[in-house]
């Protein structure tokens, strides 16, 4: 029952910041494969920074295990990922801003959206034994984080990651990263 | 404090802002409950429970007894959580209404017609979960907190996204891009 009040208080506080970063919003998301508009990749790259800097903290303190990391399966994430972007520059919304965007009152993402979300998850249930086993057999490593595999310091691999989150944020504000456009 | 307030109240955050508080929300996940945040997999869920309702024998498989079993989640709860959260965002933003297409950009690109839009949701929708499914998890469930781990599959999501994604961009927005 903790369990479930606990997910309903952050998923609260998730969508308060989807919200609030503009991510309900089709342009918000669209612009970023544009390069007109970062803000959703400045909002990702602080929020994995500030999450692997306290994770890893509290790991190296002996405060917190981690769970399973979703499985790395070379071709099946790669793949996934670029049928996901097609989706994603087309629709402009992605399973949770979708959900977000319903509650600010979108109805085409509350009706059509989440039919769509629905649709897709059959026919992937009912398809997953047929194509999911053959994918994840090819270059599995099973459920690794990156300083683990490469017997890399945690400490500095964090520590790099933020760095170079660091240096985009640079590139992007102040060297040019970001294109100027008229349609917004 | 009336100026933290003014502040909660804007319609956009600064990205660092909204970033960090999803960055707290992410440890507090893992930290709490030992979970990791995710929305993909609760429409798997829920689609299980419908499907086992309408036409039992053909979701009664693995998939929807064992690997995602048809029933309500913390993933289907956080799921509704972010939903009512970013309805309470848009309250203090005074951004909270009804609308069917509310984006200008879109109707530049694609045109005014709804059917369009209403259409094209829910095919991105179909092919959005189905690269979910296959991935292994979406922006939230691998990207965000396999990235927070510092997960490869993570890492190799994000690669095929931005790659696909600005590709399909051009493609849509041709001259305008």
């Amino acid at each position: 029952m903790t369990a479930y009040i606990v997910s309903f208080v952050l998923g609260i506080a998730f969508g308060f910041a989807l919200n609030k970063a503009g991510l309900t919003k089709y342009h918000k998301i669209v612009n970023v494969f544009r390069f007109t508009d970062m803000a959703v990749l400045k909002f990702m790259m602080t929020a994995l920074v500030v999450s692997m800097s306290g994770l890893y903290a509290l790991r190296g303190l002996g405060l917190v295990t981690f769970p399973a990391p979703p499985a790395t399966y070379v071709v099946g994430n790669l793949v996934g990922g670029l049928i996901f972007g097609v989706g994603m520059a087309m629709a402009g919304f992605c399973p949770g801003t979708a959900a977000a965007g319903a509650g600010d009152g979108k109805l085409d993402y509350l009706i059509p959206g989440v039919l769509g979300f629905l649709t897709g998850a059959a026919i992937y249930g009912l398809t997953y034994q047929q194509v999911q086993p053959a994918i994840m057999a090819i270059a599995n490593y099973g459920n690794v984080v990156i300083p683990d595999l490469w017997n890399l310091s945690p400490f500095l691999t964090v520590l790099t990651f933020a760095l170079m989150a660091l240096l985009l944020f640079y590139l992007i504000d102040r060297a040019g990263w970001q294109r100027k456009s008229s349609d917004q | 404090m009336k100026a933290i307030w003014n502040y909660i109240r804007k319609e956009e955050w600064s990205p660092y802002i909204a970033g960090i508080l999803l960055g707290v929300v992410g440890i507090l996940a893992v930290w709490i409950n030992n979970s990791l945040l995710g929305a993909s997999g609760a429409f798997e869920n829920l689609v299980g429970i419908i499907g086992k309702a309408i036409a039992p024998d053909l979701f009664n498989n693995m998939y929807f007894n064992f690997v995602m079993p048809a029933e309500i989640t913390t993933n289907v709860i956080l799921l509704v959580g972010i939903f009512f959260g970013s309805m309470i965002a848009a309250i203090t933003s005074g951004t909270l209404k009804f609308r069917v297409n509310d984006s200008e950009q879109w109707k530049k690109v694609y045109g005014p017609q709804l059917w369009k839009r209403w259409l094209l949701l829910f095919v991105g929708g179909i092919i959005l979960e189905y690269a979910s499914g296959i991935a292994g998890g979406c922006t939230s469930g691998l990207a965000i907190s396999g990235g927070m781990l510092l997960d490869p599959a993570a890492f190799l999501f994000i690669a095929g996204m931005f790659a696909s994604g600005i590709v399909t961009a051009k493609l849509i927005y041709g001259k305008r891009y």
